[in-house]
């Protein structure tokens, strides 16, 4: 709800309340742009969103708002969405630029000055937990990974398996095609579609292996792994690539065992995307 | 006859489902548990064979790696 000047004796609607109810938590339907704007007296307490494919801006003008509005800006198109300031003074900490998915808060301090507080988003090197999975059944598949992350880190915890076997991990894409790069090491290794840890599933003691993808939505993913054990000496690490190009644009993992009998008891899967 | 169950975890709507492997997953399972068969029988055969030339060598493997060291 925007803004408004209240008087004695005016009855509040039902509506204006639940809007108002929106805007005081920090929610409420924003105003969709699809084209670089320039920023009314009307906006203020309200959201924005953008939305272009293209770069955009929206501009802040002097003489339209008051200390202590407020007006929070989302952008949803791919391309960047820059507060630009026009007659009044824009001023911040981080930077001016929304990339896509991301938000702000624009905050006036005066009538022709104003602050932009950019909300903390997934920026270069974070890294999100995307998936945690309990590993189950002789196979457990792991669907539709996210393609808008750089790479990935693969953590697999503690897998049980009711017949002692070395623990296997499969790359797919939408294709059902396999990685097809050839690889090998002493402790594991990656060849005919699969990669392979040394260390069996029915140790007593906790033991992670761990995988990292570089550029898996590609057809030339690096492959890096290894895994490590509580009171067992069990470490490792090994490194290759899917040079094959078997796999382009990985989007499932499938952990099972080499022997692929048996049932999983526990075991967690954990996937985190990297930026 | 049941077919394995196995796990399929869909991150896009977190939706699990367990069920039995459908006709080309277990085919495919059947390929690798073949395949493992082969490599255990091939990791067997040279194990036996190299057992059988120590012993017409008439040394131990720790031998073996001293002579060659």
């Amino acid at each position: 709800m925007a803004k408004q000047t209240f008087t004695t004796g005016q009855v509040l609607t039902a509506a204006q309340m639940t809007s108002l109810q929106q805007t005081a938590m920090l929610g409420g339907a924003a105003s969709a742009k699809t084209a670089s704007y320039t920023l009314v007296a009307a906006d203020a307490g309200t959201a924005i969103s953008m939305s272009n494919a293209s770069a955009t801006t929206i501009t802040v003008n002097t003489a339209l708002f008051a200390a202590g509005d407020v007006v929070n800006i989302t952008n949803l198109g791919a391309g960047t969405c820059t507060i630009t300031a026009g007659t009044a003074t824009v001023n911040t900490a981080a930077s001016l630029a929304l990339a896509q998915y991301e938000s702000g808060v624009l905050e006036f301090i005066s009538t022709s000055s104003a602050v932009f507080v950019k909300s903390a988003g997934a920026s270069a090197n974070s890294m999100t937990l995307l998936s945690t999975t309990t590993l189950s059944g002789t196979s457990t598949t792991i669907s539709s990974i996210s393609q808008d992350y750089t790479n990935l880190a693969i953590y697999i915890s503690a897998p049980l398996y009711s017949a002692a076997a070395a623990l296997r991990v499969k790359l797919y894409n939408n294709n059902n095609s396999k990685t097809s790069g050839v690889f090998g090491s002493t402790a594991a290794s990656i060849s005919s579609g699969y990669i392979d840890f040394a260390n069996t599933t029915t140790q007593a003691d906790t033991i992670t292996s761990w995988l990292e993808l570089k550029q898996y939505t590609t057809n030339n993913i690096g492959i890096a792994g290894g895994h490590y054990g509580g009171t067992t000496a069990l470490s490792s690490v090994f490194a290759g690539a899917d040079s094959g190009g078997g796999v382009n644009g990985m989007t499932s993992i499938v952990v099972t065992t080499v022997a692929g009998t048996s049932t999983f008891s526990s075991g967690t899967c954990r996937i985190y995307g990297v930026k | 006859m049941t077919r394995p169950i196995i796990r399929i975890h869909n991150t896009e709507t977190d939706e699990i489902i367990d069920r039995e492997m459908n006709d080309q997953e277990f085919a495919q399972y059947e390929l690798d548990q073949a395949a493992f068969v082969a490599e255990q029988k091939q990791e067997q055969a040279k194990a036996t064979a190299k057992s059988k030339l120590l012993d017409k060598l008439g040394i131990t493997a720790e031998e073996a790696v001293l002579l060659l060291s």
